[in-house]
């Protein structure tokens, strides 16, 4: 049996799934996270539903949970954080700090799934008034409402008679400096609509868009399904400002299949905001000394034949570390790099052997 | 209220609007040519009214994809008459039809008897009257050279001798030449019953009431000239 254990930085869903394939193949695994608690950007945002399978988010987190837990080959550290490394794989010596001190811990592998942090509305400059206006919110805070089973007005409490979702807040935009698309906002977006359509039934919605990007199922199992059962309108237009009028918040814009300006009162904006590398991505990148590509993700270099791969050689980047990517995606990149750690570990082993 | 900044007849009551959206809404073929829209272009590109009017299929199709009711009562106003119900536009890879879709607009807009639709139809009181009351449409005697000076210089002789060009066609119905072939009594009283069964009469009445009224005057006596009772609709029918 192996000595050395693969050390998975990040416990969301594919660090979990990473943990999860590295244990099925018998090796060890140390699972790290700043949080106390597994999980990741589903937990920590309070996510109701996952796109596009409508499924409790919670329910499935405990299920990845449980999966790792009770483990003898696999060790759980919460509240913990990587603040070193040492050395070169499969010879790593990797100091992890938790409230009792820091720990050296030898490991054979790495794989940093450290995932993504929502674009901040505010972070720069002021978009769309977000910090000024109750009324406009973002698709986290949507989805806060949407698990405590409501979805109101912020400023009233009261249900909403009209609502929009614009899109591509913080991506595709050269002068925020975000040219990615954030891949899964349109899917969100499109799932949040259907389900305020479900809560409030006489409420009108509609989503503001550049391009719909609803890749694969997404397209008839959201975008027709909102359309067509849900009469979710979508229009091809961003906002270009939301103004103060009354109590309420007005959004102008072009209706750009009509050609015309658009003028609309709004009980609540919701703004589709994407993703951006999270700060651990960008540590642990720097401590592992692995460059980060244009866009400021972990850099891979297998290009579409190796999605995990770094630059140094043991070490792996998966999900949304590595840049934008859904559910599946991170899941699936999380089982990838559980491989490739182990088997970078077995041949290591072979060779000294 | 609308959406749109630069909207249009935004003294009609909302009610009114929605009225009509409601009955476009509800009518039984509406699961059958309706699928939303994502605004692909498809139908437009394939439209001949696209090509020389201003006219778009697609924003039929969004328009009613959005419930926009103001936007709705535009195009019932302004351009549901401008499509030539070629059916070209059935390529739509969600399998809308918009030309079946402006179909049951023109209906509702008859029904209602919106200006809209009395103005498009005016040109038509001819051929209405002519096909309600005979089946039958273009008549020979309508091949005048002032009328179609496009149709040629033989026009003028033609017409100068319709009834002996007519008898020149083999089949005997054709000799003709207020109607384009001859039509029988039964068959204009059967006629005059299958419009007024099916709420065809009452649709014209909405739309053009002169054409109504001749058109029923011209009929009634027909019938009680040949002895039928027109409450006794099954009589006349089974004769």
């Amino acid at each position: 049996m192996p000595d050395l254990p693969v050390m998975v930085i990040g416990g969301g869903p594919c660090g979990m799934e990473a943990t999860r394939g590295i244990s099925d193949l018998g090796y060890n695994v140390v699972l790290v996270d700043k949080a106390e608690f597994l999980g990741g950007n589903p937990i920590a945002g309070d996510y109701a539903a996952l796109t596009p399978d409508m499924r409790n988010a919670e329910d499935a987190m405990n299920e990845m949970i449980e999966a790792i837990t009770d483990n003898p080959l696999i060790e759980i550290r919460l509240n913990s954080s990587v603040v070193a490394a040492e050395g070169k794989a499969p010879d790593l010596s990797v100091t992890v700090k938790n409230g009792k001190g820091d720990e050296k811990i030898d490991v054979g592998s790495v794989i940093i799934s450290t995932g993504f942090q929502h674009f901040d509305p505010g972070k720069e400059t002021q978009i769309y008034g977000y910090y000024e206006y109750d009324d406009v919110i973002t698709l986290v805070d949507v989805e806060r409402m949407l698990k405590a089973g409501k979805f109101v007005r912020p400023s009233t409490g009261e249900k909403p008679k009209q609502v929009c979702f614009i899109q591509c807040v913080g991506s595709r935009d050269r002068q925020i400096g975000n040219q990615w698309c954030s891949k899964v906002c349109c899917g969100i977006a499109t799932k949040e609509a259907i389900e305020i359509r479900d809560l409030v039934p006489d409420c009108k919605v509609f989503v503001f868009y550049i391009d719909m990007r609803m890749y694969g199922f997404w397209e008839d199992e959201l975008y027709w399904k909102a359309q067509e059962e849900k009469q979710v309108n979508f229009i091809r237009g961003i906002v270009t400002e939301i103004t103060l009028r009354g109590d309420g918040v007005v959004v102008k814009g072009e209706d750009t299949t009509m050609g015309r300006p658009m003028e609309i009162p709004m009980d609540v904006v919701i703004l589709s905001i994407g993703m951006e590398p999270s700060k651990g991505s960008t540590e642990m990148a720097k401590l592992f000394d692995i460059p980060l590509e244009s866009h400021g993700f972990i850099e891979t270099i297998g290009g579409a034949l190796n999605t995990v791969q770094t630059s140094a050689p043991g070490i792996f980047a998966a999900g949304a570390s590595t840049g934008p990517a859904d559910l599946e995606d991170s899941i699936s990149m999380g089982g990838a790099a559980a491989l490739k750690a182990c088997a970078f570990i077995r041949k290591s082993q072979l060779q000294t052997a | 209220m609308s959406i749109y900044k630069d909207a249009k007849y935004m003294d009609v009551p909302f009610e009114e609007k929605q009225k009509l959206f409601d009955q476009v809404k509800g009518d039984m073929r509406w699961d059958h040519i309706f699928n939303g829209c994502y605004e692909c272009g498809i139908c437009v590109a394939a439209c001949p009214s696209a090509r020389f009017y201003d006219f778009s299929p697609r924003v039929f199709v969004q328009t009613l994809e959005r419930e926009d009711i103001d936007t709705f009562y535009e195009l019932m106003n302004d351009s549901v008459w401008d499509c030539s119900q070629c059916f070209s536009c059935t390529r739509c890879p969600r399998e809308s039809n918009p030309g079946a879709l402006i179909t049951v607009m023109r209906e509702v807009a008859v029904n209602n008897g919106l200006n809209s639709a009395k103005e498009a139809l005016k040109a038509y009181s001819r051929i209405i009257y002519k096909i309600m009351s005979t089946g039958t449409q273009v008549a020979p005697d309508m091949l005048q050279p002032d009328a179609f000076p496009d149709w040629g210089p033989h026009v003028k002789e033609i017409s100068d001798n319709l009834e002996y060009w007519r008898r020149a066609l083999p089949p005997e119905t054709l000799h003709t030449v207020e109607l384009a072939w001859d039509v029988s009594v039964e068959t204009r009283l059967e006629l005059f019953m299958i419009w007024k069964l099916t709420g065809n009469l009452e649709m014209i009445e909405n739309i053009d009431e002169g054409i109504f009224m001749i058109l029923e005057e011209v009929m009634e006596e027909l019938l009680e000239e040949h002895g039928y009772d027109l409450d006794d609709y099954e009589n006349v029918i089974e004769d």
